[in-house]
């Protein structure tokens, strides 16, 4: 998993089927003091997270459990996701 | 998932034969200081280099050179183009990126 901070929204009409319906944040990646590395990611999001919050994003399996946990999930199109909405990190 | 712009394409005719008929892209990620030009001097947002490396992705979608695109890596990425596949291949091929979505708008 990686922390980072929401930068916002990612539109798109034209998606894989699978990934109708979800909302899409860019999220830009956190390094050990909470500044930004440079790196960007999109992540789907099911936790509501907001432009400005710091949140967690999980990869690959750990993905996929954050939008239906369990081993039958090798169907979904999900390589990234939000996984927590963080409070604080020291 | 990570986004990206498109800036050309692959071709080859020695490969998997499963991913005949599979167009490959070459996709450049975007750097936050791509997103915010001229923005503020955080530090790593400086904007992607010619240096940096590409990613060649596989692409269902039609999409091409100019076009801002999602690419999902790993099994992902097998998911998204499992239906251009010929039956029975899906989980094997030889794919670990894909466009999985052609990008409208992002809102910062």
């Amino acid at each position: 998993m990686i922390r980072g901070t929401v930068l916002g929204q990612v539109w798109a009409t034209r998606r894989a089927r699978g990934l109708e319906g979800q909302k899409l944040v860019l999220v830009a990646a956190c390094d050990a003091a909470g500044a930004a590395t440079g790196r960007v990611v999109v992540a789907i999001d099911t936790l509501d997270a907001r432009g400005g919050e710091d949140v967690t994003v999980a990869f690959g399996s750990g993905a996929r459990n954050v939008l239906r946990p369990g081993a039958d999930n090798r169907d979904l199109l999900c390589d990234a996701a939000v996984a927590a909405i963080v409070e604080g990190a020291g | 998932m990570f986004l990206g712009r498109v800036t050309g394409t692959v071709w080859s005719t020695v490969k998997w034969p499963e991913t005949r008929g599979l167009k490959l892209l070459l996709v450049r990620p975007y750097r936050l200081g791509d997103l915010a030009p001229g923005a503020p001097a955080v530090p790593g947002a400086e904007p992607s280099l010619p240096s940096d490396d590409l990613v060649v992705c596989a692409d269902t979608l039609d999409a091409g050179p100019g076009d801002d695109v999602l690419v999902a890596f790993g099994h992902a990425a097998r998911v998204a183009v499992s239906e251009k596949l010929p039956p029975g291949s899906k989980p094997n091929v030889p794919i670990d990126a894909a466009v999985v979505a052609v990008v409208d708008r992002v809102e910062i």
